[in-house]
């Protein structure tokens, strides 16, 4: 599903920093993984390359056998919204929609239907659990409540791969354990290919497998 | 992929942004609608100010001037500064004559006569015209005929009856065929007519006049030949300006006048009032378009403004929309479509006000100030355009927001 060979990447600041040194990597379809690394390693610089939400310098990512490099803006952008699923450390629902429309959103981006895509945005709420919530703006729901329609609404195009940055990071141990249990059902019965960034030993446990990442290189495997 | 304008979701978003500072999209939304009102309304103002000007002259044909005999001003071949002196027929004949002029119209009047037609009576001012009046003044025939060459030729007892004068004579209507008594002459009714202008040449309102033949005033009053005034009409090409000379020189040639005495006769040029009025109304109408579109530009500045501030607030959620798929050209159409809504919904809303002010001033005036369909529609495209303009270089940075930038404005 995922292969990279060679990446390296560098922010070019006052200081030029050399965040991703030579980084190969192959990810299965189906695999539920976790990256795993200190706070500055570069763990969020890898997931968005993988996410097609930045660029790299040197080296090769192939996503589902497409070669990712110099696309177009808009090329990215249907990549991003047909193949990719995002769940982010903070959310990023937008504040003045209702859990509903928050949703359907990426269905807009491919022109579907409004009657059709709250359909659908419904049908994935109800299987979160949130049916009752739909129509609640992401102000009135709690962090569990919250990460779970961003679930929903990195479902709902059906991608190829869901890639979360920290999902669990804002939110308490009970309610990570409760959003962690989604993510292996969703590997478990739909066989859903998951990337799951974060710093969290007892997160990356629940993953079938740990990818470390240390100043930039990924680490030998134990 | 469509790009979505035309989806309900679009608008409704517009509509969420757009409400959720209600003050700061109130404000500017003012900006237009003052600025599209304002321009409707000068537009709107200036031609109606125009129309209320020229109704003072409508009826007279536009190329000519009204002329009668005045007190000396300079003693003149016995003749005393501040006698008086008279034009006549035989004057008019020959003022016909002069190279350029087309129609000479000889008016005399007699102020409040009583009149009857059956039992009805009621007083009338009187005027007598010949064949020329038609000519220089455009009176509004309400039915049967104006006087014409041949009542003035023989003197033919017939009136033609202000429309006022008729309502009281006749109020069961049908006054043509039938006659009227004036000072013991039965005259028969061929007309009945009125006037647009305010002006008048003398005397009443055609509305308030009995009309009869000059030459019939004439024996029947025992006027002799005296006119007491005239409207003389110029052919194209000429101007009464230009022959104000060649008749000041015929008239002096027939009456002991001094040759530097301009003030003999009173020379009321007609064209020069309405090129004053159409210079005057040039200059405001340009006038009011500037300081109008002046206005919507400064409205649409504020447009421009609050979209900018509005794609810098919203920095993150554009963010947001890229990760999860929106194009480049969805992002621009969305901003584009904000500008849009604002403008088109404020700038209706200033023409709307425009055109009840305007409506009101139609009433008030009982002249037309109201702008026409087609000057909306250009008011609209302006200030569409415009707003069009001013959201394209926000819409363009909002274009330029990375999706990156979602995660990292955190
Ligand atoms: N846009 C950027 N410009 C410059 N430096 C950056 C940028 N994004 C991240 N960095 C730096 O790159 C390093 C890796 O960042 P990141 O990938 O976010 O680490 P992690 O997610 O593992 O904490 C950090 O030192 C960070 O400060
Ligand atoms: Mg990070």
């Amino acid at each position: 599903m995922i292969t990279l060979k060679g990446i390296n990447k560098t922010y070019f600041g006052a200081v030029p920093l050399h965040v991703l040194r030579d980084i190969n990597l192959h990810i299965d379809r189906g695999e539920l993984v976790s990256i795993m690394g200190a706070s500055g390693s570069g763990k969020s610089t890898l997931l968005n390359i993988l996410g097609i939400l930045d660029n790299y310098d040197t080296g090769e990512y192939l996503l589902d056998g497409v070669l990712i490099r110099n696309l177009s803006e808009n090329r990215a952008a249907e990549l991003r919204n047909r193949m990719i699923g995002f769940v982010f450390q903070s959310f990023n629902l937008i504040s003045y929609k209702d859990a509903l429309d928050n949703v359907a959103l990426p269905l807009f981006y491919q022109g579907v239907s409004r009657k059709k895509r709250r359909l659908m945005a419904m049908e994935q709420l109800d299987r979160l659990g949130l049916a009752d919530r739909a129509r609640h703006l992401p102000g009135e729901l709690s962090g569990g409540q919250k990460q779970r329609v961003a679930l929903a609404r990195a479902l709902i195009t059906n991608p190829s791969i869901i890639l979360a940055d920290e999902p669990t990071g804002a939110l308490d141990s009970k309610t990570s354990c409760e959003v962690m249990q989604i993510f292996r059902e969703l590997n478990a019965d739909r066989g859903m290919t998951i990337v799951i960034v974060t710093h969290d030993p007892g997160v990356g446990e629940q993953t079938n497998r740990v990818i470390r990442i240390v100043d930039g290189r990924i680490a030998p495997d134990q | 992929m469509k790009t979505g304008f035309l989806d309900l979701e679009n608008w409704r978003e517009i509509g969420a942004t757009l409400m959720r500072n209600k003050t700061r999209t109130l404000l500017t939304a003012f900006g237009i609608f003052w600025g599209t009102a304002m321009l409707a309304m000068l537009i709107g103002g200036a031609d109606g100010l125009e129309r209320m000007l020229r109704r003072n002259f409508e009826g007279f044909a536009s190329n000519s001037a009204v002329i009668f005999a005045n007190r000396r001003s300079i003693s003149y071949q016995g003749f005393n500064k501040g006698s008086g002196w008279s034009m006549t027929t035989a004057d008019i004949d020959a003022l016909r004559r002069i190279e350029g002029v087309d129609a000479v119209a000889a008016t005399d009047n007699i102020d409040q006569l009583p009149i009857a037609a059956g039992r009805y009576s009621t007083t009338t001012a009187v005027q007598g015209v010949d064949q020329d009046f038609m000519k220089a003044f455009l009176p509004t025939i309400r039915s049967g005929r104006f006087i014409n060459e041949s009542d003035q030729r023989h003197k033919a007892k017939v009136a033609v009856l202000g429309i006022n004068v008729a309502n009281k004579l006749f109020p069961a209507g049908n006054a043509i065929g039938e006659f009227v008594n004036l000072q013991g002459i039965y005259y028969k009714v061929v007309g009945i007519a009125s006037q647009e202008a305010e002006e008048r040449i003398n005397g009443e309102k055609i509305d308030d006049t009995v009309t009869i033949p000059l030459s019939t005033l004439a024996f029947a009053f025992n006027r002799g030949d005296d006119v007491g005034a005239a409207m003389l009409t110029a052919l194209p090409g000429w101007s009464p300006g230009k022959l104000k000379p060649r008749i000041m020189r015929v008239l002096r040639a027939r009456h002991p006048i001094h040759p530097d005495d301009t003030q003999a006769l009173f020379f009321f040029d007609v064209s020069e009032q309405f090129a004053m009025v159409d210079s005057l109304f040039m200059g405001i109408t340009l006038l009011a378009i500037f300081v109008g579109i002046g206005t919507l530009v400064a409205g649409i500045i504020g447009v421009g403004n609050i979209m900018w501030v509005i794609v810098k607030e919203r920095t993150s959620e554009i963010g947001i929309r890229r990760a999860i798929g929106a194009r480049p050209l969805d992002i621009v159409v969305q901003v584009m479509s904000e500008g849009i809504a604002l403008t088109s919904i404020a700038g209706t809303a200033g023409i709307v006000f425009a055109a009840a002010v305007l409506g009101v001033a139609d009433t008030l005036s009982g002249v037309r100030f109201q702008i026409s369909f087609g000057t909306a529609a250009a008011i609209f495209a302006v200030f569409l355009v415009l707003g069009i303009a001013a959201s394209i270089i926000p819409s363009l940075k909002a274009m330029k927001i990375k999706p990156i930038e979602a995660i990292n404005d955190k």
